[in-house]
């Protein structure tokens, strides 16, 4: 019964109507009237869709169907099939490694992240440096993804490969007999080794830095930079052709000519930590720092005395420094009112004092050891023990060398770590050409290995094994943290290799330290022994005592140098050939993050320059100002017949009658078109008694047909008489005075009364128009303290910040323009004439009283920086304001506040109306004019616009789109990994354990990152000193930075 | 009807019937193109195409291609902005703030000056949005539901009030607008003769019958929409001159900005209006309605404007160096010596000293002499805003970050390029809208006319027996 119903589709079925029964009938029809439907031609011709249409139709159905089919690449993300068992996506390994480039030397710690190295910071650990970098050391990280880089050995300017060249250059090295190695400083004891195994000498001698063998072959030292005075002063004066290491941790006075120790002066990096633990005034005491310099040198800008002078008299003043402290015959010079004043203190301080001079002349050397010997600092503050091998360089053996070179007396020359072809120039590449066999190991193609027949590109420091010694017993191991890129080969393989021995270099430096090193180490097993050093990265091994038991003993001839000293005569314009913080000796040279590192003194980027005399710049005529459209004067330097094309730019404080470039720039590498800025080597003098980097020198002006502009970062040099910006004293003052004499607070009149019928001052946070914020004193409020005291301004946290934290880089043109994208910047302070060193309240009263002598015209004059200024070096970054001025106006709320205390930026909301920038009192945000990382402008410049480059990205970090705003996050992305980490090992986050890029970069630690709310850490410590103090604070911010008021050792 | 006295002068010129206003102002809308409207057409349209290629060329390739930099967030941009907003405030003005004054010389110059608010207006709109970095993101600007959670606008912002004000003020002005445009899109489709014309009139008219109940209504709404739109005029400013007065720059943060804004803005509304109407008034041939008079007037509303504004910069000045505040005193130190004094110079002269030469009546009904003033204050009060935003952050808090501005040939093409759209917007109001509000005027045309006026008694009780002539 259950299927008796019946339905109709319509009511045509119930009717039976004849067309609806003929129509189901048909309904699955057999015959299809295909035939028919072809045959009528009539019809076919008719029909709308003819055959032309129907290819038209069908090409564009196939063109549409694969384009259809054409979707944006698909990036995969492949996880492990065997994951490595101490790789983890997501977490980071850091790896203890050497960085040495043949000038700076650094234990580092490498961090990698999914086996890619990504950032670099210094080795807390190490006793040398005490995790001391600077700029060129964490920027080296990007030169491992460098597209410029050799991709594999190259023989007669084509590429080859390895067996190849190996079989080539082991037949050329066969039949040579004066197999000469040209390398820079080597501080590897492996390495040494290595090339000995090649040229066939001994290892006793190889600290010497020399050896001669019988088949004249030999391994020979050059520095870009010659220390040779120093070597041959010490060799004179105590037998012995060394660096000694100085201890400026004990030194209460210091004495500089010319030397910037501080920033490029011998080891630098392992003065600078030291030096700064003396300049804390609330230790008992704090050393004082005498500077005479041409130039204005990292050094000359935290000195405490700064005596301008000219290169010709640095021997003038040792001479009368000497004379001043007991010895016969001081020379006569324009300072000796100073030079007294810098005695008094060296006799005040015999055995806890340093004199040092950047002079290359070996007599000058010479007379410096003199006084120190006077001093009593030998063994004190100065040791000739314990030397440093950073600087082995001798100029008459590189002289013999080239000698020999053009008496075609070598079969055989292997260059590496040097571009001798570009910092000598031609004398080096002429005598190059007369050797048959020449074999260059640099990584990216340069002047000397272009004029050689090999090139056998050595593997990127952070691609190979090394050990150091860089002073006598303390060593240190570097290991690779990738596998080569490239092929490539580390240069002591290769060196391995032709001399026949098949070890690989780390097994080879695994056998040496088995041998040499361990034994002295007092260890037990070499694997632990190994494991350890691997692992710390640095040890400390206990020389072996042998020769060093006899005390070293002054024996040189200082009247005898005195009398040459005095004969040192300089012209009326004088040269001095620098070395500045980005590029160094020319390491820098192709660095883009480098290079857009603003100079720390005159903030200028991606340029060489002369600097000179502001008031001297004016009565010759030429521009002392910068700015965007500001178009400088371009002079042509003639020096030792040489001449090369510079701006010349302003530097307060330049001694008049010098000017100064800087060395390293104009240096081309790989393919790139035009270097940046002029090679100034060419002025180095080099004559017999060795190479000198100061010289007589002319200028002529060079009209252009285009202005030249300069990039610079900071166009306004002071500050203004703005005490609220920049706090600085006197030690003096510090010492005996109250806060309020340095340090005061801001006070206002409050309305109420006192008895008397006055008004009641109150501090400024009772005028409050804010609540208190909800979570004071709850959780976290994180927040840092800088001290401009130990901050040296070496811009190491610049470079720092921009790894970490994926800043794009612009080029030259665009920084020009105001636009640097840096998050974190130095502000660098010069003072003016209307601005008395020291004293806060001094400051105002001398601007108010000049005010109301000379009226507004008095602002434009204070413009200007004084003639020999004192200088502050102030690090600027979000300030994480409480109350923050860029929070309130955002339309979208893009920026806002955490519970945290910390001011953020959701990149994805900002629209970018840059009100936030606009209304920033510090103008610390940065705006995404273009897309920096596709736009053709940048594509020369900016290393995230290739594959390569962008490895170096912090995963962490979001690379930043056109049109949005950006700024300091305070590193949220380590804060939350501190966090993290606490959080597994369910502990609170220690103080000490996270820190921001900029703070752990700092060689000085002048930067301290903490929690505000945590009573017991050492940023509350520094914030509740009575130096703390914030910037603007009167405005209301209430930011979370503090700073530590400047104290100079000076007299009220 | 009410007649004035005829001490006061008269508002329309000569003996013109009713059907002569009609035609006279109709002139344009009935005829071809003149060449000059030809001329000016292909100026206007050459620049605005030009303006239009900058900012694709701006949205395409970033702000970058203007000349800001990280100290001077906004130049040219925002100067722009306001400038336009300022301008754009006569218009509402005369026909909102005059209409509940019952200033009868409103009605030949109201017509205008609105349309010159709502085209200003949308010139203005144009700098806030094409100065974001993300223009594609520009409406989370409005708070509307969205997908992102509870991601809401923020409400402390002025530039959020900004939205609010002016999106607020330009549909009141153009509602304002259109009403009043009723009656004589009416007038032009009963007059139409060509079909299209009169389609396109009709529909524009509403199906307005000009019948006395939809005078009537007509009148009410006008009065109701005034009463909404004259406090507009001055929001609008004040909100705008927010955007500077709650921030933390010195020479932004003062309380004194929205009077001084809204002051400037009247200010530099009449004198583009002025600048406009001595040339339609003569294009047009329309001297008889628009008259010396009406110059003078506005002439007036010049000198009082200008004063008050001049007033504002010396209290700011004088507030700076009082307050004891040293970068509130800097600030307007920078502004007279500073690198930028040339425009601070410019200012002054332009906005505080040149309206007093409009004391001399001589000057002030002299056509050449207001033109040559109208196009000065423009000047004076585009450099205003200018020094304003420039000159106030480009050397704020920390001596470090100072800096210079220099326009970019995209800033100068898109400021170009807006005067170029504004014109080519106004040429087309000009040839296809009724440029004066021609069913007004002849409202007034017993009361105010001249021939009216010169009639005797008699005569005028022969014209219009019912009336009496009010001789009071």
């Amino acid at each position: 019964m259950a299927n008796s119903k019946k339905y109709w589709k319509g009511l045509e079925q119930l009717d039976n109507q004849s067309d609806f029964v003929e129509t189901s009938n048909n309904e699955f029809a057999e015959h299809l009237p295909v035939t028919e439907f072809l045959e009528d031609k009539e019809n076919l011709e008719d029909a709308s869709t003819t055959r032309r249409d129907f290819l038209k139709y069908l090409g564009f159905g196939v063109a549409a169907a694969s384009l259809a089919a054409c979707e944006t690449p698909v990036t995969k993300a492949i996880p492990y099939l065997n994951k490595p068992e101490e790789v983890t996506p997501g977490e980071a390994n850091y790896y203890a490694s050497t960085y040495y480039d043949g000038s700076d030397y650094a234990p580092i710690l490498v961090k990698t992240r999914e086996g890619r190295p990504i950032f670099i910071s210094g080795n807390k650990e190490s006793a040398l440096t005490k995790g001391a970098i600077n700029a060129r050391v964490n920027a080296s990280v990007l030169s491992l993804y460098d597209g410029n880089r050799l991709k594999a050995p190259m023989m007669g300017g084509k590429e080859t490969d390895w067996d190849t060249i190996d079989a080539a250059v082991a037949k050329d090295l066969k039949t040579a007999k004066n197999i000469k190695v040209l390398t820079s400083s080597i501080i590897s004891p492996s390495a040494k080794s290595a090339i000995e195994q090649l040229v066939g000498g001994n290892t006793e001698e190889a600290v010497e830095g020399e050896e001669v063998v019988d088949n004249g072959s030999a391994h020979i030292t050059y520095d870009s930079i010659s220390y040779s005075g120093i070597l041959e002063a010490n060799n004179e004066s105590f037998g012995k052709e060394v660096i000694p290491t100085y201890s400026f941790e004990k030194a209460k006075t210091i004495v500089s000519v010319g030397a910037d120790f501080m920033g490029n002066w011998l080891d630098a990096l392992q003065y600078v930590n030291d030096y700064a633990q003396t300049r804390k005034p609330d230790n008992k005491w704090m050393s004082k720092h005498f500077q005479f310099e041409a130039s204005m040198s990292l050094s000359g800008t935290n000195a405490d005395v700064r005596i301008p002078a000219k290169p010709s008299e640095y021997g003038a003043i040792i001479s009368s420094l000497y004379g001043k402290l007991g010895g016969s015959g001081g020379a006569k010079t324009a300072y000796d009112k100073q030079i007294a004043a810098a005695a008094k203190e060296l006799k005040a301080s015999k055995g806890e004092s340093i004199v040092v001079c950047g002079s290359n002349d070996k007599n000058v050397q010479v007379l410096v050891n003199a006084i120190n010997e006077m001093l009593g600092n030998y063994g004190k503050t100065i040791d000739v023990k314990t030397t440093s091998n950073s600087k082995q360089g001798v100029d008459s053996r590189m002289a013999e060398l080239v000698a020999d070179m053009n008496a075609g007396k070598v079969d055989a020359l292997l260059i590496d770590g040097v571009d001798p072809v570009y910092t000598m120039g031609d004398s080096f590449a002429k005598a190059l050409k007369k050797v048959k066999t020449t074999v260059s190991f640099a990584t990216k193609m340069n002047d000397t290995a272009t004029a050689c027949k090999y090139v056998c590109p050595s593997n990127h420091g952070l691609e190979s094994w090394s050990d150091a010694m860089p002073v006598t017993g303390s060593y240190s191991l570097g290991q690779p943290t990738i596998s080569p890129l490239f092929d490539t080969r580390q240069t002591e393989e290769s060196l391995l290799k032709w001399a026949g021995n098949d070890l690989s270099y780390h097994d080879y430096i695994k056998k040496y330290w088995e041998e040499n090193i361990f034994p002295q180490s007092g260890a037990t097993f070499f694997g632990d022994f190994w494991n350890k050093t691997l692992h710390d990265g640095v040890v400390e091994v206990a020389a072996a005592e042998t020769e060093e038991a006899e005390t070293i003993v002054f024996s040189g001839d200082a009247s005898k140098a005195n009398s040459a000293v005095k004969k040192i005569k300089g012209g009326t314009l004088e040269l001095e050939l620098t070395q500045n913080m980005a590029v160094g000796a020319g390491v820098g040279a192709d660095n883009p993050w480098l290079q857009e590192m603003p100079d720390p003194i005159t903030k200028i980027t991606w340029d060489n320059y002369a600097t000179m005399n502001p008031s001297e710049m004016k009565e010759k005529g030429y521009n002392v100002y910068f700015g965007q459209e500001e178009s400088m004067n371009v002079i042509a330097v003639t020096a030792n017949n040489q001449k090369i094309q510079v701006p010349v730019v302003a530097q307060p404080g330049q001694a008049r009658g010098t000017i100064s470039v800087a060395l390293g720039y104009g240096k081309v590498v790989g393919n790139m078109e035009t270097p940046t800025g002029a090679n100034a080597y060419p002025l180095v003098a080099s004559t017999k008694s060795g190479v000198s980097y100061y010289a007589d020198a002319t200028i002529a002006d060079v009209e252009l047909d285009e202005a030249y502009h300069i990039a610079c970062t900071q166009t306004q040099q002071t500050v203004m008489g703005r005490d609220s910006v920049v706090r600085e004293t006197t030690l003096d003052v510090y010492k005996k005075g109250s806060k309020e004499d340095y340090n005061p607070a801001f006070t206002l009149l409050s309305g109420d009364t006192d008895e008397h019928g006055h008004q009641i001052k109150k501090e400024l946070k009772e005028f409050d128009l804010w609540g208190d914020q909800p979570v004071k004193n709850i959780g976290h409020r994180w927040g840092m303290s800088i001290d401009m005291n130990t901050c040296t301004g070496c811009s190491a946290c610049v470079t720092s910040c921009v790894a970490e934290n994926n800043i794009a880089v612009i080029g030259k043109d665009e920084v020009r323009r105001g636009r640097i994208m840096h998050w974190m910047r130095i502000d660098r302070y010069y003072s003016s004439e209307h601005q008395p060193l020291g004293d806060v309240g001094g400051t105002h009263t001398a601007t108010k009283e000049a005010l109301d002598l000379n009226g507004i015209s008095t602002y434009t004059a204070m413009e200007n920086a004084a003639d020999n200024p004192s200088v502050v070096h102030q690090p600027m970054m979000c300030q994480h304001c409480n109350h923050a001025g860029c929070e309130t106006v955002c339309p979208v709320a893009a920026t806002t506040h955490s519970n945290e205390g910390l001011n953020m930026m959701a990149y994805n909301r900002c629209i970018g109306t840059r009100y936030c920038a606009n209304n920033c009192a510090y103008k610390v945000r940065r705006f995404n004019w273009f897309n920096y990382i596709a736009y053709h402008k940048f594509t020369e410049v900016n290393p995230s616009q290739d594959d390569l480059g962008r490895m170096v990205l912090n995963p962490d970090v979001v690379v930043r789109s056109r049109g949005v705003m950006e700024k300091c996050s305070l590193c949220v992305q380590r804060i939350q990994e501190g966090k993290l980490d606490a959080k597994k090992a369910g502990s609170k986050v220690e103080d000490g354990n996270i820190q921001t890029a900029c703070s752990i970069a700092c060689p000085t630690n002048a930067i301290t990152f903490g929690d505000h709310n945590d009573e017991g850490s050492k940023l509350a410590e520094a914030r509740n000193q009575d130096r703390a103090y914030r910037i603007i604070e009167e405005v209301g911010q209430d930011g979370n930075i503090y700073y530590q008021t400047k104290v100079r050792n000076l007299k009220a | 009807m009410h007649k004035e006295a005829a001490i006061r002068e008269p508002l329309i010129l000569g003996s013109p019937t009713y059907s002569d206003i009609s035609n006279d102002v109709l002139h344009s809308i009935e005829h071809k193109p003149t060449k000059l409207w030809k001329v000016l057409m292909v100026i206007a349209t050459i620049a605005a195409l030009w303006g239009v290629g900058c900012i694709l060329y701006l949205i395409g390739v970033g702000i970058g291609t203007w000349g800001l930099n990280n100290t001077v967030g906004w130049a040219w941009d925002i100067t722009n902005f306001v400038w336009w907003v300022g301008i754009g405030h006569a218009g509402t003005l005369i026909s909102a703030v005059l209409l509940l004054f019952r200033q009868k010389w409103r009605m030949a110059i109201n017509r205008p000056a609105e349309a010159m608010t709502i085209f200003a207006v949308f010139m203005a709109g144009t700098f806030p949005m094409i100065h974001m970095g993300r223009i594609w993101m520009a409406y989370w600007v409005m708070p509307i539901p969205n997908q992102f959670g509870s991601l809401w606008v923020n409400f402390n912002s002025p530039l959020l009030w900004d939205v609010f004000a002016i999106s607020t003020y330009l549909s009141v002005s153009l509602v304002f607008w259109y009403i009043g445009l009723i009656p004589d899109f009416g007038s032009i489709r009963d007059r139409a003769t060509r079909p299209v014309q009169k389609l396109m009139y009709s529909l524009l008219s509403f199906g307005w019958t000009g019948n006395a109940k939809a005078w009537q209504r007509f009148e009410e709404v006008s009065l109701v929409l005034a009463g909404l739109a004259t406090p507009l005029v001055f929001s609008v400013h004040s909100i705008v001159s927010m955007d500077f007065a709650t921030s933390v720059i010195p020479g932004w943060h003062t309380t004194i900005f929205p009077p001084y804004f809204v002051a400037g803005a009247v200010f530099s509304g009449f004198a583009m209006v002025q600048t406009l109407m001595i040339i339609v008034r003569k294009a047009m041939r329309l001297e008889q309605y628009v008259t010396i008079k009406h110059i003078e007037y506005m002439n007036l509303v010049i000198i009082v404007t200008g004063s008050i504004v001049g007033v504002a910069y010396l209290t700011e000045l004088f507030i700076s160096a009082y307050s004891g505040v040293e970068y509130e005193s800097y600030a307007f130190i920078n502004r007279l010596s500073g690198p930028y004094w040339w425009s601070y110079a410019i200012m002054m002269t332009c906005n505080v000293v040149s309206p007093h030469l409009f004391w001399s009546k001589k000057l002030r009904t002299n056509l050449a002499f207001t033109f040559i003033m109208s196009i000065v204050v423009n000047i004076g009060m585009w450099f205003e805003r200018f020094v304003i935003i420039v000159t106030s952050v480009h050397r704020d808090y920390l001596p470090s970050s100072w800096s210079m501005f220099y326009p970019t040939w995209v800033d100068i093409g898109v400021f170009i390029g807006t005067l170029g759209i504004f014109s080519v917007f106004y040429l087309l109001f000009l040839k296809y809208f009724p440029v004066l509000a021609f069913n007004e005027v002849k409202s007034i045309l017993k009361s105010s006319g001249e021939q009216y006026k010169n009639m005797s008694d008699e005569e005028f009780k022969k014209l219009h027996p019912v009336f009496k002539k009010d001789i009071k």
